[in-house]
């Protein structure tokens, strides 16, 4: 019975994490076709001329995930991203994420102990 | 008379556009060391920030416009992350300005 339990568990567990994976994944690709619009102040690689935008090329994924969701919600407010994000997808967000953070750019972390 | 009021006028804009321009100057030394606290997060690669979880983002080499807009966004209270609204609003305006121009001085091969 408790062997049972432990298997139906971890079957669980299993799924949900394939699920998780299958959820937070985005493809680069599909992200590219979707840009279009975020080109004309991002810049076409993502290294935006113009000092008022964020450079987004090689952005950590995740975050540019997390900044979008916000302007969708409204939590994150921008006048401009508030209302473009509005029209994004679950997968639409995912997929730019992904493709922003796969270019090449300038940004990188801090320099420490400089 | 008008050409003392357009005298006025005159020293008054040449007044605003000095001091325009010295709030929007940053000054890349005072702002390295005004960000220190900025490293416990933001110097650590792939540092992930929790509930929810993302990793926080890269600055080095980011606009310096965009930084002053953000920090000034957490301050407003118009971004919601509660750490750095506190950051944020515990930054002078010269202190952000500064911050923002050592930013965007990183330069990636260092």
């Amino acid at each position: 019975m408790q062997r049972i339990s432990v298997f139906f568990a971890t079957a669980a567990l299993m799924l949900l994490a394939t699920l998780n994976t299958a959820h937070a994944a985005g493809d680069p690709a599909a992200g590219r076709e979707k840009s279009q619009t975020c080109a004309a102040c991002h810049g076409e690689n993502g290294n935006s001329q113009n000092s008022m935008y964020p450079k987004l090329a090689g952005q950590h994924p995740s975050y540019l995930y997390h900044a979008l969701q916000g302007y969708k919600s409204g939590k994150r407010e921008n006048a401009v991203m508030n209302g473009l994000a509005s029209n994004l997808s679950e997968q639409d967000m995912r997929d730019l994420a992904a493709y922003y953070g796969s270019l090449e750019g300038d940004l990188h972390t801090l320099p420490l102990g400089d | 008379m008008t050409k003392r009021r357009a005298s006025a006028l005159a020293a008054t804009l040449a007044g605003l556009m000095v001091a325009g321009g010295a709030q929007a100057e940053g000054d890349p030394q005072k702002g390295r060391y005004a960000a220190q606290t900025c490293l416990g997060c933001h110097g650590i690669p792939d540092q992930a920030n929790v509930y929810p979880t993302y990793k926080v983002p890269m600055l080095g080499g980011q606009h310096s416009e965009y930084i002053v807009s953000s920090l000034e966004a957490y301050r407003s209270g118009a971004r919601p992350h509660p750490t750095m609204q506190a950051q944020a609003r515990a930054l002078t305006e010269q202190e952000i300005q500064d911050i923002a121009a050592y930013f965007a001085s990183i330069d990636q091969s260092r």
